[in-house]
């Protein structure tokens, strides 16, 4: 029987930040539906990593392929459609625009895909209703608490419907039950919508959410194999 | 004493491990206050001059008290733009100022202590400007006046020494939330709402005013072919009201597109342009109503010079044809500097935005949203409250130009209706300076650091 075909794939990535190496020939596969917990000391370099596996930034060596396609292949602005459209990115903090309201931060991948506003909002609206936030719709990302503002992240991150979702460290900034609430709603969203997904964590309890888990030791991968 | 040293000493390690971004604060805050200390320097020397002079420059303008005393007005009018500039340089870097210094209190600073630290940071960069500004304009004077008077002396160490303790004064007042509520700033994320216009700026525009009418009250008088100070006055006051009525206009106009466009907005730039003009309509008030003002300025005296040029070349007067050409150059000079401080100023401001955001932008652009939408939303947040400000100020320079045509019975210049374009597209190219630092500030890296 044939090996099914990962959907997001790299090979000896390597990366260096200055003269401080990142990545040291890190390999990792993603299959399609998957969820795939990295985790790892802190300067492992987990956050490389998915930044390289999303595109945010192209590897020193190494390749990283998705869906058949080479992304060092991939213009730029190629790559930030891609991100926009087959990708969701959610990070600790920070991606969430302060001055939209919730609603608004959801609907505007849509909007930037060319949906009308008014479509982009009824579908944002529907996004924060899975997620529990409808209720805080009309509140600023300084107006909510930081578990209610990682949903609203997550319903933006899922909103255009993407393939992969790289979360990097989603529940970093979170006491123990609004970590929880983010991860419970992260999975469920991703099994219900066949969603691929590449955790970035420390955390043990998060990784627990996974199918997979892979360490990153000094910049490179150290299979612990499967967790559920 | 001792304990200001220590405070000196915290200051300066402050400010050296910190990031470029302060470092440039300092420069440009260094910049302001020596244009500031310039500008009033000249006026007081002008002013501590009694009577009837011969001055070797601008062609017998500053001989007669009269003329005199306008030029003074002149020159304490362009310390206006100036402090619109040196409020924007106080934000750069003022987010990460601001936690700095909580921080401080969080590890046990005193709320005068902070104040201190605060003041000290500002105030040396004042210092700084002003020294120099002050050796600068002295080895000038004594070049062209062998012996200033005692009161000229005196006037000059009062500038010196004013404009770093008014900085430092500015600095420690400005931090007085934070002094307030070290943990609530802390934890504040995004910008603040609903502030008010710059109660520092009206209050440095008003002693402006003052200093105007203190200047031109004992100068003028003392002119024998003027016997009162009543035009300079009049037109110090109209000038002054106008300007504090752009601060609040320029303020206005911002909330009110932000509040419109942002439920009809149909692209994301435009939306992210109109949330951020609502959600913080104050920002960017200062110096839209310095921008204001010159447009007002600048199209109403391009009106009178023309139709006074006319004059001037076709009829005789007492005085020599430079006298009058050189006043209208003095006074063109002084508003196109004006106006390169403003717009100085606002490329400062829109600078200062983009850095204070810049980890949000990156995430931005992480997450999928082109750097081109990110531009135009940073260009939109300049064009779209400007637009309505500057068409209101043009209109009311063109009608000031018109009054005048027709008051001397010569044609309407009508070529000064393109002065509040030229205006409006130099404020954009202004913003666009911007634009390579945000796509500095898209960098990947950035979303390494908080």
């Amino acid at each position: 029987m044939s090996r099914p075909v990962p959907l997001l794939s790299a090979s000896g990535l390597t990366k260096a930040h200055g003269r401080t190496p990142a990545l040291r020939g890190a390999s990792v596969d993603l299959h399609a539906g998957e969820i795939l917990a990295v985790t790892g000391a802190s300067g492992s370099g987990k956050s490389t990593l998915l930044h390289c596996l999303a595109g945010i930034v192209r590897p020193d060596e190494g390749s990283v392929t998705y869906d058949g396609r080479r992304l060092a292949d991939l213009p730029e602005k190629r790559l930030s459609e891609l991100r926009r459209t087959e990708f969701g990115v959610v990070f600790q903090f920070g991606q969430l625009i302060p001055e939209l309201t919730a609603l608004d931060n959801v609907a505007l991948p849509l909007l930037l895909a060319g949906t009308d506003r008014a479509r982009s909002r009824t579908l944002a609206g529907e996004w924060l209703e899975r997620f529990g936030v409808r209720g805080q719709q009309d509140l600023r990302p300084g107006e909510m608490s930081g578990g209610q503002a990682q949903r609203t992240a997550l319903a933006r991150a899922l909103v255009t419907g993407p393939r992969v979702v790289f979360a990097d460290e989603p529940t970093g900034a979170l006491d123990s039950l609004s970590g929880e609430q983010v991860m419970t709603a992260l999975v469920h969203t991703a099994r219900e919508s066949g969603t691929a997904v590449l955790l970035i964590t420390h955390d043990a309890q998060v990784a627990a959410y996974a199918d997979r888990e892979v360490q990153l030791r000094d910049g490179a991968v150290a299979p612990l194999g499967v967790t559920a | 004493m001792k304990a200001l040293r220590a405070d000196l000493r915290l200051a300066w390690e402050l400010t050296r491990g910190s990031d470029r971004g302060e470092w440039w604060r300092v420069a440009l805050t260094a910049t302001g206050a020596a244009l500031a200390t310039g500008f009033a320097l000249a006026a007081v020397a002008l002013a501590s001059l009694r009577g009837s002079y011969r001055v070797s420059v601008a062609a017998g303008l500053l001989d007669e008290p009269g003329t005199r005393s306008g030029v003074i007005v002149g020159l304490l009018l362009l310390l206006v733009p100036v402090l619109g500039f040196l409020g924007q340089c106080a934000r750069v870097g003022a987010v990460h100022r601001d936690r700095r210094l909580a921080g401080l209190r969080l590890a046990g600073a005193t709320p005068w202590q902070v104040r201190r630290i605060a003041a000290l940071e500002t105030g040396l960069a004042c210092l700084l400007g002003s020294a120099v500004a002050t050796v600068c304009t002295v080895l000038l004077l004594l070049r062209q006046w062998d012996r200033p008077t005692a009161l000229a002396w005196v006037g000059i160490t009062l500038v010196a020494v004013a404009v770093p303790v008014l900085g430092a004064a500015s600095g420690a007042l400005a931090l007085r939330r934070v002094v307030a509520s070290p943990l609530g700033w802390v934890r504040r994320v995004g910008p603040r709402g609903g502030r008010g216009p710059g109660l520092l700026f009206l209050a440095g525009v008003l002693l402006v005013g003052v200093l105007a009418l203190l200047t031109v009250g004992t100068t003028s008088p003392a002119a024998s072919n003027r016997p009162n100070g009543g035009p300079p006055l009049q037109l110090m006051g109209v000038v002054l009201a106008v300007g504090a009525g752009a601060v609040w206009l320029s303020g206005a106009t911002a909330k009110a597109t932000g509040r419109i466009l942002a439920v009809r907005a149909r692209s994301a730039a435009t939306l992210i342009a109109a949330e951020r003009l609502r959600d913080d309509p104050w920002s960017a008030a200062r110096t839209h109503a310095a921008v204001l003002l010159v447009t007002v300025v600048g199209t109403g005296f391009l009106g009178i010079r023309q139709v006074m040029s006319d004059v001037v070349r076709t009829q005789r007067f007492s005085a020599p044809a430079s006298y009058y050409t050189t006043g209208l150059d003095l006074t063109g000079a002084a508003i196109a500097i004006a106006f390169a401080i403003t717009l100085s100023g606002l490329a400062v401001g829109t600078a200062e935005s983009l850095a204070t955001r810049r980890r949000g932008l990156a995430a931005q652009a992480a997450a999928g949203v082109p750097r081109t939408v990110l531009g135009r939303a940073l260009l939109l947040e300049t064009a779209l409250p400007l637009a309505p400000a500057v068409l209101l100020s043009g209109l009311g320079g063109t009608a000031i130009g018109t009054w005048y045509a027709l008051l001397a019975g010569r044609p309407v210049p009508w070529a000064i209706t393109l002065v509040p374009v030229a205006v409006y597209a130099a404020c954009l190219l202004a913003a666009a300076t911007s634009l390579p630092l945000l796509r500095r500030s898209l960098r990947p890296g950035e979303l390494r650091y908080a």
